[in-house]
């Protein structure tokens, strides 16, 4: 059954179109892979996908809701996980959490949880802007975690991660369902059944994985 | 489900927390209102028979000026640190996430307000007042409400610097007008100092109260 379902999905930025009547289904469980070159629009299509943007037009449907008009009641079931990993500089790792599971209304227990999750318990109490680019994007994951989400959206979250990415992200991605935008043909190849490409924010085509790997 | 007060406290201690670890604000601030009234102690020829007159004046000078620094800080450091997204992707009500920047944007003026009145009284030699004191106070949340509402609207724009005072100041007036009555009266010029006073609350409950209702259209993007 498709937790997600997207029908023309198309974003304009003044004259400019970034997307272009995508259309897409994502089962229960699945993770796709969104691939393409700078400027395709999987940015575009991610944010919307998570609810952080408006599409110019088209319909979104996640988990039987309309996603363009029940967008607070979806954010308690989506992480996302954007290209900026968007931390308190000054507040520890562990504060920086606990701020956001107040804001998720969840345990605060859960913020120390979500760090041995990501491998950042040892910092926990370093300031966020002290951690390195690496331990930032792992603590941007951890939040996105904070509240158990049934969708994860992730936005290139391997930039920076290491080499240690796939397992990582695997972990977190392990009983959710996934849209992942990624430029590595090989990790969305590893950690999803399926990719949608992108070109000049049109869709040219999707392909389990076994098409891939031919 | 999310606790509307807890997440406004969060949000405050959140805030207040990064300006105590980082003394970014503060500091800027109390300096800023030190010179200014240095400034105008030099620009303006006071005596005792005009300071009660002058002061007030540059009370409210110093303190528009510093208001628009401490409430464009308030989302400007969120866009820089790019976690407004983050914030606003929570199921925390955008109300509640207005209300707890501005409360903590309104405890960082009132600390640069505990600077700015002691020294116009050393540089004017006015009373420093309780009812000085409460009429800066009341006039400060509903400045604060708007300035934060505003800052909060320009955020994600450009030239935010400039739209900030060109659409704040105008609503400030209000504040400015009804307040420095207060502080002339506080200060022994004649009229009614409960009338002022009366005035600020009414314009405190009218501004918070729009200015929370359009912060949920102005957050929820």
């Amino acid at each position: 059954m498709s937790i997600l379902v997207a029908n023309g999905l198309t974003q304009w930025f003044g004259p400019e179109v970034a997307l272009e009547a995508v259309d897409l289904a994502i089962d229960a469980g699945e993770h796709m892979a969104v691939l393409g070159e700078n400027g395709a629009g999987k940015t575009t299509l991610l944010r919307i996908l998570a609810t952080a943007a408006r599409p110019t037009s088209g319909r979104l449907q996640i988990m039987g809701l309309d996603a363009l008009k029940e967008r607070r009641r979806l954010r308690h079931r989506i992480g996302y996980v954007s290209h900026a990993p968007g931390l308190y500089p000054a507040l520890s790792a562990v504060e920086n959490l606990e701020f956001f599971c107040t804001l998720q209304g969840v345990n605060r227990a859960r913020a120390r949880e979500s760090l041995d999750l990501v491998g950042l318990g040892s910092v926990a109490n370093r300031p966020a802007g002290l951690l390195s680019r690496g331990m930032q994007q792992r603590l941007a994951i951890a939040r996105a975690i904070l509240h158990d989400p049934r969708l994860l959206v992730l936005d290139e979250p391997d930039a920076s991660l290491g080499s240690d990415a796939a397992e990582l992200l695997g972990a977190m991605m392990h009983g959710r369902t996934v849209v992942l935008a990624t430029h590595d043909q090989a990790l969305a190849n590893r950690l999803c059944q399926r990719t949608l490409t992108l070109r000049h924010g049109r869709s040219v085509g999707t392909a389990t994985r076994l098409h891939v790997v031919k | 489900m999310t606790n509307s007060f807890a997440v406004a406290f969060a949000v405050a201690r959140k805030d207040l927390r990064a300006e105590w670890r980082t003394r970014e604000l503060v500091p800027a601030l109390a300096q800023f209102v030190i010179l200014a009234l240095v400034i105008a102690n030099f620009g303006f020829q006071i005596d005792s028979r005009n300071a009660p007159a002058i002061a007030p004046g540059i009370l409210w000078l110093a303190l528009v000026f510093a208001g628009l620094v401490a409430f464009g800080r308030a989302f400007a450091a969120e866009r820089e640190q790019a976690s407004l997204e983050a914030l606003l992707m929570t199921p925390a009500s955008p109300i509640a996430i207005f209300a707890g920047k501005a409360l903590a944007a309104t405890l960082l003026l009132v600390g640069c307000e505990a600077v700015l009145l002691p020294a116009l009284a050393i540089f004017f030699g006015t009373p420093l007042s309780i009812q000085v004191v409460a009429a800066v106070f009341v006039a400060t949340i509903g400045m604060a409400s708007l300035g934060c509402l505003f800052a909060a609207m320009v955020a994600r724009v450009r030239a935010r610097e400039l739209l900030l005072p060109l659409l704040t100041l105008p609503l400030w007036i209000p504040f400015i007008v009804a307040g420095g009555q207060a502080v002339q009266v506080a200060m022994g010029a004649s009229g009614s100092y409960d009338q002022a006073m009366a005035l600020l609350v009414d314009f405190d409950i009218l501004f918070v109260v729009l200015t929370s209702l359009a912060a949920r259209f102005v957050l929820d993007d």
